[in-house]
């Protein structure tokens, strides 16, 4: 090895990180050159240093902070947002099985509640299949945005 | 109040934490706030700003706990929490420099005495003056004991451009310690 090989080596020869037969090359060099020997002192005593870093504490009272500054309540787990991903598709699906009986009943209701002047198209199986399919996309929505919320809160960090 | 806790094994205190038990997070915060906050200290550079980080870290990690699967360590999860929070205050706060930029100050010259205790502070004041990303990852490899492939994947950096950033870095630090020092101090005090 010569003075620039060894230079290129010197920190991971500090940091033990060097194959057997390049530290044996490394060190032959070092006997015979004072040069890389006040460079591998110099990095050693950086490395070193680095290494033995003080641990800082934080003020008192932090712990106590930390503690007081808690959320009181977590988030149950029936209101957590990863329902809302196996949820959506299961009520899409249900909505698509039984799209005949939800246009019925959505009928029956809007007469029953005051606004039955509101004629709906003829109950098809082309327009109950659309509204099932509109409920089915509002799934959908919700299973995007409670993915996108497990994301920002649970997955990022 | 948290005494009979102290010596209850970290899984034990992540599950109850996780479960909600302040008392058993408590523990936690004690044994990793000194970490935590030396953590943010680093790579904040600002001890107000870094004790606040530190308090959003944990307070961030109470909140994820329960999605917390201990498929890494609970540290290095601890740590990532932190690392995030201190980066995106610091995003807020300056645009990144350059190595050269950061590091090329002229300095007075070696200075007269030289102690063995003013060669941890005279390194730690040129580790602030390095670029964000270099002091992140010297950070997170000498103090938080963490692997390449570990500080690759916290901070989403190829290994390669990590192993490089430490390695300039250091070079960096040696440089600057011999243009303040001096060989000569630095002689007395290494080989004393």
């Amino acid at each position: 090895m010569n003075c620039d090989e060894v230079k290129r080596s010197l920190q991971d020869y500090v940091t033990r990180e060097l194959a057997p037969d390049d530290r044996r090359l490394f060190d032959a060099h070092l006997v015979e050159c004072g040069e890389c020997q006040r460079e591998l002192a110099l990095m050693t005593a950086v490395v070193s240093t680095l290494d033995h870093q003080a641990v800082l504490e934080p003020s008192a009272g932090f712990s106590h902070k930390v503690l007081a500054s808690l959320p009181r309540q977590r988030q149950s787990l029936l209101l957590s947002p990863w329902w809302s991903l196996v949820l959506a598709p299961v009520l899409g699906g249900l909505a698509w099985l039984f799209r005949v009986p939800l246009e019925h009943g959505l009928a029956g209701l809007l007469g029953r509640s005051g606004i039955g002047n509101i004629t709906l198209p003829a109950l098809t199986m082309q327009n109950a299949g659309i509204a099932a399919a509109a409920v089915a996309g509002l799934g959908l929505l919700v299973a995007v945005g409670g993915a996108y919320y497990c994301w920002e809160h649970y997955l990022r960090d | 109040m948290l005494e009979p806790m102290e010596s209850t094994s970290e899984e034990v205190l992540v599950g109850r934490s996780a479960r909600g038990d302040e008392q058993a997070f408590g523990v936690l915060v004690e044994r990793y706030k000194g970490m935590l906050y030396t953590m943010a200290c680093r790579l904040m550079k600002d001890p107000g700003r870094a004790e606040d980080a530190a308090q959003e870290s944990f307070i961030k990690a109470w909140s994820a706990l329960p999605g917390f699967k201990g498929e890494s360590k609970f540290s290095s999860w601890l740590y990532r929490i932190c690392y995030n929070t201190c980066i995106s205050e610091l995003r807020k706060r300056k645009p990144e420099v350059e190595l050269d930029e950061a590091m090329g100050v002229p300095v007075a010259g070696p200075v007269k005495e030289f102690r063995n205790r003013d060669m941890q502070a005279t390194i730690q004041e040129e580790v602030s003056k390095l670029p964000d990303d270099y002091r992140a990852a010297l950070t997170l490899y000498h103090f938080n004991g963490l692997s390449y492939e570990e500080i690759a994947k916290l901070t989403r950096k190829p290994m390669g451009t990590v192993k490089a950033h430490i390695h300039r870095a250091r070079a960096a630090l040696k440089t600057r310690l011999l243009e303040r020092v001096g060989w000569d101090n630095l002689k007395e005090v290494m080989w004393q």
